[in-house]
This record gives C-alpha cells, structure tokens and sequence, in this order.
C-alpha cells in the first residue's frame, strides 16, 4: 500500500491524479493517508529543508509492513553538499525503505490552463513515482524515458514521460512480489 | 577505454595486481569490521567459528552482508585470493566521483571483451573498477541501450557502487546515489573543477591466442586419411584464382615435371609410387575412371588424381607451391574423372 501524506495543501484533482497514476505504475493500493506538519528541525538557514532530516523527523503515521509513506510538500528540499557539490533536490527517499518525500517546488507553475495543469500533474505523478520507485529498490536509469532518470539531468525532455522502462517495472514487480506480506 | 584483447577458455587467468586496501592476512580480520565481498556488497564480520564439512574440520570466517543480513561464511585460507579488501576511505570515494564527472573515451564496443572486463573489474578492481563499470556502461548506453545481460551488470555495479559510497561516507544510500549522478549527468550549465582522476585499475595483459596445428612431428608421416578414395578430397592443392570476371577458376598445382617431384622428397615419390606408378597425373588415373570416359563429359573441378597427389604435408605443399604452377589444360580435366563420378560407374556397371 502507498499512503499518500500531504505536509502543504494539494488539489484533490491533482491527488485523485496522483493516486491513479501510483496504482497504475506498482500496481499497489495508493491514498491519501492525511496531513501532517513539516518538522522545524529540518528548517535550514536559507529556508530550505534537509531532505535527509525532514523524513527522520516529520510525524509518522500508522502503517502496516510493507507500506510505503510518500510525503508532498511545497517547501524547497536541500541535500548534503557532495564531493562535487550539492546535488539538486526533486525528491528524496529511504532507499529500500519506507518514508519518501517529493517536493513541488521545482516542478513547472500549475498556472490554469488545461495544459499547465497537466503538464504540472504529469510531473508530479513521475517524481511521485521516481521515489516510490527508490522505496522500491530502483536505482537510477540511464534511459531519459524512464521515471527513474535523475530530474535534473540535461537529457531529461520537457514534458518527460511518467512510466517506468521494462527494467525497472519487473525489478520493482519482482521486489513487490517477494515482500508482499 | 579499450580493454585488452579476448582471453581463450584456454588460456590461464592472469592474477590482477593487488588493489589498495585488499586483505591479504586473515589476521587482519576481526569481529566488527566492515569489509567489500566482491560482487556481493558490504560485509560486517561477525567472527570465526569451525566447522566440519565433508569430514574436514574447516576454520569459516563468518561475515553478514549489511544490505540483506544474508551470511557468508568463507574458510581463513580463502580470505587472500577471494579479493576481500577494507571499504574504500572519503579520500578514494572523492577521486572515484571526480573519475566519473571526468570525460571519458569511447567505450569497448567488442561485447565479449567489455563483458569479461567488466566482470573482471567487478571482482578484482577494487571501487575504482566499480566506478569503471558503471562508467563504461553508462556511456555505451548514450550510443545505444544496453543489452539485457549487461543492463543486469550496469545495475548491479551501480549497487555496489552506491552501497559502498554510503558506507565509506556515513551517508544514506540514495543520497549517494544522487552523488554519483550529479557526477555522471551534470545539469546544463554546471561545471565542475575536477581533480585529476585517480590511476585507472589495471587489467591483466591477454596474449592473442593462436591455436597450434596438431600436424605430425618432423621426421613424422602424416597419415592419409583416405578421403579422397571416399570422394571426400580436401581441396588441397587447389587453389582458386579470379579471372577477370572475378569468378573463381579453379587451378590445380601438379607436379608434372619430374624435377618437382624429386624436390617434395621421398615421401611424396613414395606415396605417388603406390597410388599411382606412373608419375604423370593423367595418366595416373585409375583404371576404373579410364572406363567411364562418357560420365567424364562433365567437367567438374576436384579431380581425384590431382587431389591425392596434392595432399602432402605441410612442408610438402610448401614445395608443392614452389613448384611450377601449369593450369589444368581443358582435355586434362575432362580426362580426370570428378570424385563423384567414380562412384557413378559402379552402378551402372551393375545395372
């Protein structure tokens, strides 16, 4: 099961989207579990919350084994400055285990346009899946189609699409297959 | 990056040079440690216990793989050749991401040698040939997909890579894993300055494989197999040359004079005394081929005579050839019966 937790206001037609698409793309029961607040102990300096701290710290919420707890937000996430920098931050999830959080911030303005709307939705709904994907044992994929290709990468199209490629659907529905309790 | 040429099954596996930080005393080893099990991830060593398997009382370093809790259990005296090292330190993880953010050469297009490479740097190479896999892999991806086998290694290198990245920099694995993609897929427009890369792993040196010709020993007869008796010739001695319509015309090389005879040695004067007394090849033909002169209206190119007197050894044909070459002429050839047509008669002699 994914249980959805909102930790700033979403449109339920943007989560009625997004919980389709997450059934669609697992194959797993998908809800919107309730809202909760963002941690202060995450709150960074320049505004930003550290990914890493946000999801030890913010308010669980009763889950049975096996289910995944994704977060949305609105505030801006950061990451631990790497060797070479810091890394820009879409999402960010336990890799393999149960917490993921996904930051609407970077993606593209709603706006009120049909379109805008579901360019923005799309975008959600592949980040959404990119880190349930990573809760799911998926790594990165090198292919720009895949949701699992890293957000910020330059191969990345505009409207990038929101599936998985072959690889990473079977890894995932074999991972599914093997911890369902 | 180009890899070294293909290793025959044959051929021994060289030994790779020691990686930085391999253990190669068991001594080293103690409860607690964090080690790299090649192809298998990060291990915490639990202890030392005995165990009697297959009547042998064997001494099994115990080891749990950290991702899974999964055992592995490795006798003392296989510690040093199993290419167990220490995780790699912040300094070598920070000279692997400045080796992936580098550019990189093309990548090894010939599969099997990029796939035994890869295997290769995968057990032995230490993170740097982890680094070096998904590296390789990745830019080959840029110019097509990957096939199945290898997307399967792309993965799992880059799980090993990610899990002991985490590990040596104390950081949760999908960050690490952002860590090396920032390195391998920049964003546009960020630039990094970039130490220079670390050595790359050294791989063993393959000497190109020749098989050796099992022919006989000098001072050796080589034995007829008589396949040209079946009509099973071998085509020695038959040489194809183009003509001008870039066809093939074949070309047989006899010995006709005596002097080239003499020059192949006893031997082929043996072997020509036996088959055929006469030394000439027309004439040599035998006595059941003079009857079917009607089935010989065909011409066809492997003429048993001509075969059988050009198959000697190797040191044979390479006078042979010195020889002078004189084409078949047409009547010749209609005369040697086909090595077909040798069995043709018999039938109809029965009829």
């Amino acid at each position: 099961m994914i249980r959805i937790v909102t930790l700033s206001p979403v449109e339920p037609e943007d989560m009625a989207f997004l919980t389709r698409t997450l059934f669609q793309a697992f194959g797993l029961g998908t809800e919107h579990a309730g809202d909760r607040s963002l941690p202060p102990e995450a709150e960074q300096e320049d505004g930003r919350y550290d990914a890493v701290v946000l999801l030890a710290e913010v308010d669980p919420i009763k889950t049975f084994a096996d289910d995944k707890v994704l977060y949305l937000t609105g505030a801006e996430l950061a990451l631990q400055p790497g060797p070479l920098g810091e890394p820009p931050c879409y999402s960010f999830a336990q890799y393999g285990g149960e917490r993921a959080v996904v930051s609407m911030a970077k993606l593209p303005t709603r706006g009120v346009s049909e379109s805008s709307i579901e360019a923005y939705q799309r975008r959600l709904a592949r980040e959404s899946i990119h880190a349930v994907g990573h809760l799911w044992d998926l790594h990165h994929d090198y292919d720009a189609k895949c949701a699992m290709h890293p957000s910020w990468s330059p191969a990345l199209p505009d409207r990038p699409e929101m599936d998985l490629c072959n690889f990473c659907r079977e890894k995932s529905e074999r991972k599914i297959r093997l911890a369902k309790t | 990056m180009r890899g070294p040429p293909g290793r025959h099954d044959q051929q021994p596996k060289e030994q790779f040079p020691a990686v930085e930080g391999i253990i190669a005393d068991v001594e080293e080893l103690k409860p607690g440690d964090r080690v790299v099990y090649p192809n298998q991830g990060v291990c915490c060593i639990t202890g030392v216990e005995q165990k009697e398997i297959a009547g042998q009382t064997l001494e099994l370093v115990r080891m749990e793989r950290e991702e899974d809790g999964a055992t592995v259990m490795v006798p003392k005296g296989k510690i040093p050749s199993i290419g167990l090292r220490k995780v790699a330190t912040a300094d070598q993880i920070e000279g692997v991401v400045h080796y992936l953010a580098a550019s990189y050469d093309d990548p090894e297009l010939d599969w099997k040698i990029r796939h035994r490479d890869n295997a290769d740097r995968l057990i032995a190479g230490g993170v740097l040939g982890v680094a070096e896999v998904v590296k390789g892999l990745h830019s080959l991806s840029r110019i097509r997909p990957l096939p199945t086998k290898e997307r399967e290694q792309y993965d799992n290198a880059r799980h090993l890579l990610v899990h002991e990245v985490a590990v040596s920099l104390a950081i949760p694995p999908a960050l690490a894993e952002d860590y090396i993609d920032y390195a391998l897929m920049p964003p546009s427009g960020v630039t990094f300055k970039l130490k220079p890369p670390p050595k790359p792993v050294v791989l063993p040196t393959y000497p190109s494989y020749r098989p050796k010709r099992t022919g006989p020993a000098p001072g050796e007869e080589e034995d007829d197999l008589g396949l040209g008796d079946l009509g099973l010739g071998l085509g020695l001695g038959l040489e194809l040359e183009l003509d001008e319509t870039g066809a093939a015309k074949p070309v047989v090389v006899l010995p006709v004079d005596g002097e080239a005879v003499e020059e192949q040695g006893e031997q082929q004067a043996e072997s020509t005394s036996e088959d055929h007394p006469e030394p000439e090849p027309v004439e040599a033909a035998s006595e059941d081929d003079e009857e079917d002169e009607e089935a010989e209206v065909v011409a066809a190119p492997p003429k048993k005579p001509a075969v059988k007197k050009a198959k000697p050894s190797p040191k044979k044909r390479a006078s042979v050839k010195k020889a002078p070459v004189k084409k078949a002429p047409a009547k010749t050839a209609k005369k040697a019966p086909p090595a077909k047509k040798a069995k043709a008669p018999k039938g109809g002699k029965k009829k």
